[in-house]
């Protein structure tokens, strides 16, 4: 549905989007994920035909965005960060506006502002001013209006920003929902967020692609492991101990009360990219029953997209320094 | 021209459901009333007429007050096309669905002219009231609206393009004030240089006179020719200017 191939962005000698390559396929839910500033809009603006790319190839269902632009254009439903819409207009007004300007048929016009309002659950400020809507009205009515025209793509730009908890809930419902039969791809900063809606990921920082898979892939990413231990261990040496097995890389230490109990929660990360590394557990275990330390719980930590994250994109940042330095 | 009409109706409903027009069009006719009240009142107390300086001659070709009114009407009317939506991103939902710059600007542009000619309309009622006591030549009358769409059409289309170049309403009112306002000052040139091309430019795009020819009903094609430019050239450079925006 969507193929990108090597996209830069200049903006004078400012680079907001640098070789950026990627394919969505057709019904697929991709999450855009990146910290802010790191290039999400700009490349979804280059993808919705908004801006021009100083380099590179954009093809929406085989329609080039720059050479055969209105065709292309025509398959996006596309939500702007910002939700800008017509203040002095009425909800109906606008969305029948955009159903016209997007060329739903005169006949159909009528069912397509009924199906998007109702998506969009925003029937009962159907004849609102825009200008009284509040934040997370004005979201569900740029949402509505990407939906009117049933196009094949939707491309949301943080679809959930500056919205209440509740009202993220219904969003990625509707997300989810809307993935049955359309082909999208959504920008956030919000790692839950492309765990609960998305089947793939791509992280981009720095206007550069970092990493793209499934959530799992993108898990096995994480270099290193660890566990989380519930130890019965009065005399609190447990820290110093683990300190002193090799492949632990790093140990942290506190008090926790369970069932009236005095115990201490230890986390322990360890190296995994070395060989012997996935025995590290082992050891960590041997040694503490060797210290005559009680092990009550053992939790080996599973990677969260969040780890991965934060790994790539500070390793990112440590490489960008080191690079400076040489 | 892709997306032409919804543009076009867009504009019209924004427009007509702002107070912006309804205010235009108080002050505008206002300030015509007064201007035809005053020019009645002044030719009813001379003795004789001539055949070429009745009121609404006057009205159409001889008063400053009409030329005053346009460069105050057309930058208000388009100061806000483009500016207000490239300040509010709206101009992001517009350029990224299935529209060309032609459909855009067009669009925006006629639809800035309706409101233009509907807020002249009122004013044949002038015509009408002056047929209750004498003669009213209608074809003389149609060439002195022609002249006024003319004249108008062109300021229009040069507010367009300055509200394509700027995000500030504020912005584009003053620089289409300032062209069009440059326009009309080429024309008293007429009146200060000697014979010659220079006075002769002038007098050609000089927006006094072709009211005053448009009142004695004289259609002069190299006028209209000179409108149609003035619509066109801006035009064609706002639909280029609202292209390369990707490229900023």
């Amino acid at each position: 549905m969507i193929e990108a191939e090597h996209l830069s962005k200049e903006y004078g000698s400012v680079v907001a989007v640098s070789d950026v390559s990627f394919r969505v396929g057709i019904g697929e839910v991709v999450g855009f994920l990146g910290p802010n500033g790191a290039g999400k809009t700009t490349t979804l603006r280059i993808l919705a035909g908004f801006l021009g790319a100083t380099a590179g190839i954009v093809r929406i269902g085989g329609h080039d965005i720059v050479q055969e632009s209105v065709r292309a254009r025509a398959q996006i439903g596309y939500l702007p960060e910002a939700t800008p819409l017509y203040p002095e207009l009425r909800v109906r007004e606008y969305l029948a506006f955009r159903a016209g300007i997007k060329r739903v048929a005169r006949a159909k016009r009528r069912a397509a502002l009924d199906r998007a309002l109702a998506l969009a659950r925003i029937e009962d400020v159907a004849d609102t001013l825009i200008l009284h809507l509040s934040k997370g009205y004005r979201q569900r009515v740029g949402l509505a209006d990407a939906l009117i025209a049933s196009p094949p793509l939707l491309i949301l730009d943080e679809p959930t920003i500056g919205l209440d908890p509740n009202q993220i809930r219904d969003v990625r419902k509707l997300i989810r929902e809307l993935g049955d039969n359309h082909t999208i791809l959504l920008s956030t900063h919000i790692l839950p967020e492309v765990e609960s809606t998305c089947d793939r990921a791509m992280v981009i920082h720095h206007g550069q692609l970092l990493a793209q898979g499934t959530i799992e892939e993108l898990r096995t990413l994480r270099k290193g492991g660890g566990a989380t231990l519930l130890l019965r261990d009065p005399e609190r040496r447990a820290g110093e101990v683990l300190a002193r097995v090799g492949g632990v890389t790093g140990v942290t230490v506190e008090d926790s009360m369970e069932g009236g109990r005095q115990f201490v929660r230890v986390r322990v990360t360890m190296q995994e990219d070395k060989p012997g590394a996935d025995r590290v557990i082992e050891y960590v275990v041997s040694t503490l029953v060797d210290e005559g330390i009680a092990i009550r719980e053992l939790t080996p930590a599973r990677a969260s997209l969040e780890d991965v994250f934060v790994q790539l994109t500070r390793s990112d940042e440590l490489r960008a320094v080191r690079g400076g330095e040489a | 021209m892709t997306g032409f009409w919804p543009i076009y109706r867009r504009e019209m409903l924004s427009l007509w459901v702002t107070p912006l027009a309804w205010v235009l069009l108080t002050v505008f006719l206002l300030l015509q009333g007064l201007s035809f009240y005053w020019i009645v009142r002044h030719l009813s107390m001379l003795a004789e007429l001539s055949v070429d300086s009745g009121p609404l001659q006057s009205y159409f070709g001889q008063s400053i007050f009409l030329i005053v009114s346009l460069l105050l009407l057309c930058p208000a009317l388009t100061m806000r096309l483009f500016a207000e939506e490239k300040r509010s991103g709206t101009i992001e939902t517009l350029m990224t669905a299935p529209v060309s710059p032609a459909g855009v600007v067009l669009g925006k542009y006629l639809a800035v002219l309706t409101t233009y000619l509907l807020i002249w309309a009122p004013t044949v009622l002038y015509a009408v009231i002056l047929r209750r006591t004498g003669e009213v030549d209608w074809p003389v009358v149609g060439a002195s609206y022609l002249g006024v769409f003319g004249i108008g059409a062109g300021y229009l289309a040069l507010g367009t393009l300055m509200s394509a170049m700027t995000r500030s309403q504020l912005v584009a009112l003053i620089l289409t004030s300032v062209c069009s306002f440059g326009l009309f000052i080429f024309g008293i040139g007429e009146y200060i240089f000697d014979p010659g091309p220079l006075r002769q430019f002038c007098a050609h795009v000089s927006v006094f006179s072709q009211m005053d020819e448009f009142s004695k009903g004289i259609v002069d094609l190299r006028r209209l020719v000179f409108h149609a430019t003035l619509v066109w050239l801006p035009l064609f450079v706002t639909v280029r200017v609202v292209d390369s925006w990707r490229w900023g």
